[in-house]
């Protein structure tokens, strides 16, 4: 269940969220969304002093996704997160898919598409110059689809030597810096690779 | 009491929960100037009333401020908001001479004899504490607001200002906290009758005979809490030349408003106080109790600043005069790492 609690000002957010616990059978997962500090504080704080598994993750727009769960929290969220995504990585050697002006047009359409898909790939790798999409300027189209698919959970790691190598470290505005080590594990680790 | 006019219900945010953040305020005013040789207290303290000398023995202290409603009562309502209107002439050691009443009245959800009633419960406060209501100013508004302009004559080498604590002074706090977090339960009719009336009457207290009683004992500073909260206003207080370290379990708090902060009833402006201070405050461990030194308060009390050796005895004058909830919450320290600090 999912309660947009956007424009609200307090106490309702709380009192919905409250509302719609009630509501829910056991071992079920509400979803609230919200778009400001006070109101994700005060929901946080009703569902965890409630005795509920209560976390917040960032949304774009300055909005927040509250998930609480009612009932057995890890049982519930394991499957839930299972659910939505591939176990794969999505391998990023270039900043274009092929050549030129149309790679790097492909590049943008293939993640773009990405974000679609209802199974999200479980993380993105970018090394070599697949360290400009991550570091591309903050109104590019590709940062946005980035972005995009981080708020969706996807995890994304640009490559640390590369980032310094292009001179591009201070840059990066999406996903967190990857080394050498974990990328390799994150290749071998899952349950594939797909590389474009 | 008479809730069926629902005053809060037309309201975004209640009483002083409504205030505009002290960063957005501070920007805001930042380049107005006030300097004249008779300003003995202007704007750039950010004191409680500005104080105008007229004279050798007399200068004229002026405050003005404005509410929405915290109750739906309409007297009470207008008791409230007078009570927070005149608080800045005593916590200044004034005195109140003269008031006008500033109305912005929401003709489309209530009729005219709500109006009255609002004035009447103003009135009733002002004369209280020896004032005289002696005109006003009315406008049509979308949201009800009602509040006082008020001037008061202080004696100009007896002035309290609220930026002078001296280190090893300790604070004394007269009203409890809690208050935004009781308004917002108020206007979603969260709280029972019984509680609502005991936060009514708290917020209608009016803190002339607290600060008549200050003014017999050794005060080096004073201020009243309002919307910045207790962290925000005694930040104010230390001027980033003292430190204040308070003693979280000995601050007066309504007991509902914990149980209110427990479920997430706390309204935006604490968050905003909250943000405003946290380079402010040194760090310490949560404390379930931390949301109240940031709550919004509306006709607070006063925070007052005395010597040690006073202490106690001004304390045990503040709750002979019926003013129960007084404490002594915090001490004044040599400045350490940051301005606030709480254990």
């Amino acid at each position: 269940m999912k309660i947009d609690c956007s424009g609200l000002a307090c106490p309702e957010p709380v009192l919905k969220t409250k509302k719609a616990l009630e509501e829910l059978p056991n071992d079920s997962i509400l979803e609230i969304v919200v778009d400001n500090v006070a109101s994700r504080e005060n929901v946080l704080r009703f569902a965890q002093n409630g005795g509920f598994d209560a976390r917040a993750e960032e949304l774009q727009g300055g909005k927040s996704l509250i998930t609480v769960v009612k009932g057995f929290a890890c049982a519930v969220v394991a499957s839930s997160k299972e659910e939505a995504f591939l176990d794969k990585t999505l391998f990023l050697k270039s900043d274009k898919v092929g050549e030129g002006e149309l790679g790097a047009k492909l590049i943008v359409g293939f993640l773009k598409s990405t974000l679609e898909l209802p199974k999200l790939p479980k993380r993105i790798v970018c090394v070599n110059t697949a360290v400009y999409l991550t570091t591309a300027d903050a109104d590019a189209p590709v940062m946005e689809i980035l972005k995009g698919l981080e708020a969706k959970g996807v995890e994304i790691y640009s490559c640390g030597v590369c980032l310094e190598f292009y001179g591009v470290s201070d840059k990066l505005k999406v996903g967190k810096i990857g080394n050498a080590y974990g990328t390799i594990e994150m290749l071998f680790g899952g349950e594939g690779t797909i590389s474009l | 009491m008479n809730n069926e006019a629902k005053l809060t219900k037309y309201v975004k945010a209640a009483g002083c929960a409504a205030k505009l953040g002290p960063g957005d305020l501070t920007e805001a005013i930042g380049s107005l100037s006030c300097t004249h040789e008779n300003v003995l207290v202007g704007m750039d303290t950010s004191d409680d009333a500005s104080v105008y000398a007229l004279d050798s023995s007399r200068a004229l202290v002026q405050t003005v401020d404005i509410i929405t409603p915290v109750v739906d009562d309409p007297f009470v309502y207008g008791q409230i908001a007078a009570a927070n209107s005149l608080s800045d002439v005593f916590a200044m050691g004034g005195e109140v001479a003269t008031a006008m009443n500033i109305v912005g009245f929401d003709g489309c959800h209530q009729p005219r004899s709500v109006l009255k009633e609002i004035l009447a419960g103003g009135e009733s406060k002002v004369r209280e504490c020896g004032g005289v209501i002696i005109g006003g100013h009315t406008i049509e508004a979308p949201e009800m607001t009602y509040g006082l302009s008020v001037c008061g004559f202080v004696h100009p080498q007896k002035i309290y200002r609220n930026n002078t604590p001296r280190v090893g002074d300790v604070l004394v706090l007269t009203k409890p906290l809690g208050m935004g977090i009781l308004t917002t339960a108020i206007k979603a009719d969260m709280l029972p009758l019984n509680a609502v009336e005991k936060v009514a009457s708290i917020l209608a207290t009016l803190n002339h005979k607290a600060s008549r009683i200050m003014q017999r004992y050794d005060v080096s500073a004073c201020t009243d809490v309002t919307g910045f909260g207790l962290f925000g206003h005694a930040y104010e207080m230390s001027a980033n030349r003292v430190s204040i370290l308070f003693d979280i379990d000995a601050i007066p708090i309504v007991e509902e408003a914990k149980a209110l902060a427990d479920m997430g009833i706390i309204p935006a402006g604490a968050y905003t106080n909250k943000a405003y201070l946290s380079d402010k405050v040194a760090f310490t461990q949560a404390h379930r109790n931390e949301m109240m030194l940031y709550d919004a308060q509306t006709s607070g009390g006063l925070l007052i600043a005395v010597s040690q050796n006073d202490a106690v005895k001004l304390l045990e004058h503040l709750r002979n005069e019926g003013i129960e909830y007084a404490a002594i919450i915090a001490e004044v320290k040599a400045f350490g790492d940051k301005p606030l600090a709480y254990m």
